[in-house]
């Protein structure tokens, strides 16, 4: 970790170790944890006491904020958008606030636009297509 | 943002758990200790996925409890600095509004509201825009950026802003951006 001054999404800079971990999208963790509760109840007689504030906050937030539905949905989108070598956490900001125009994506993800990478409007206006496409089609 | 990530612990456990069902216990203690925790460097733990390794136990001089060095996956939300993200307005007053984004609170200050906002208090307090179109109350749904954060040993706590293109109320049709 490079010391939390230096620390800017907007710049990707998120330290290494969470620029190397697996990212989720908000519809994801919804299906984790979906899961996890239904084995919590299965398990314990008394699940409620079990549940920390935390996990419970959480389920409701990805729940009411969960752009996709269906799993195939999900999974098609992160298919969708691993083909634009995106780094994980952008690819998990534009999965969860679905952009609908290109400078919204650029404003909302600065850095698929930052010196170096190769995406052109045209790449990034095919991307947002290819996502409302799955949303229509859920 | 969520993530899924693999982090490790020591576990300490008691002679009286050892036995056939040593890992069960393990595991077990180590859901109880850590989901629902907060550190700074990773951020709330929400829930244990998985338990990749249990490492060799070491007997404890003296005590005769055992640590054993777990290797567990786990979803985590950690908010960064820079990030946008969308939110439930939980309260507002003149001072600002206060927000939570799952596990995390986020509070926007005035100045961070677009200055045609303006506050209106009363039953309902919220900030309107002059024309009445953009009203931010209560259970409202907002995006945000994340501009600052606070870690204490037990909560981390975020200002945010929504004066900014493409940020501000998203259920209220007509608002967005």
């Amino acid at each position: 970790m490079s010391g939390e001054e230096e620390e800017n999404a907007a710049e990707l800079k998120i330290g290494e170790e969470f620029l190397k971990a697996k990212c989720l999208m908000n519809c994801e963790v919804a299906r984790i944890l979906d899961h996890k509760y239904d084995q919590l109840q299965q398990t314990s007689d008394d699940p409620t006491n079990q549940i920390s504030q935390v996990f419970e906050k959480s389920m409701q937030y990805v729940k009411r904020f969960s752009r996709y539905k269906n799993p195939d949905a999900v999974r098609q989108v992160r298919e969708v958008l691993s083909r634009y070598k995106l780094a994980e956490f952008e690819l998990c900001v534009l999965g969860n606030l679905c952009p609908e125009t290109v400078e919204e994506a650029i404003a909302i993800v600065p850095s698929i636009k930052s010196k170096g990478r190769m995406l052109e409007d045209d790449a990034i206006e095919k991307m947002l297509h290819d996502l409302s496409l799955i949303k229509k089609f859920e | 943002m969520f993530f899924h990530i693999t982090l490790e612990r020591n576990m300490q456990l008691h002679p009286r758990h050892f036995g056939p069902h040593l890992r069960d216990k393990l595991v077990a203690k180590l859901m109880k200790d850590v989901e629902g925790t907060c550190s700074g460097r990773h951020g709330f733990v929400v829930a244990i996925t998985g338990v990749e390794d249990i490492g060799k136990g070491l007997i404890r001089e003296g005590t005769g409890f055992v640590t054993f060095p777990v290797k567990y996956q786990a979803v985590v939300f950690r908010p960064f600095k820079g990030e946008i993200l969308e939110a439930v307005v939980t309260m507002v007053n003149k001072m600002g509004f206060f927000a939570e984004a799952g596990p995390v609170q986020i509070f926007v200050s005035n100045h961070l509201i677009p200055d045609d906002m303006e506050f209106q208090s009363g039953d309902m307090p919220n900030y309107t825009t002059s024309d009445g179109s953009v009203k931010i109350q209560k259970d409202s749904e907002v995006r945000l950026k994340i501009i600052g954060t606070r870690v204490d040993a037990t909560e981390i706590f975020c200002i945010g802003t929504i004066k900014d293109d493409f940020l501000g109320v998203i259920n209220d049709p007509g608002a967005s951006a």
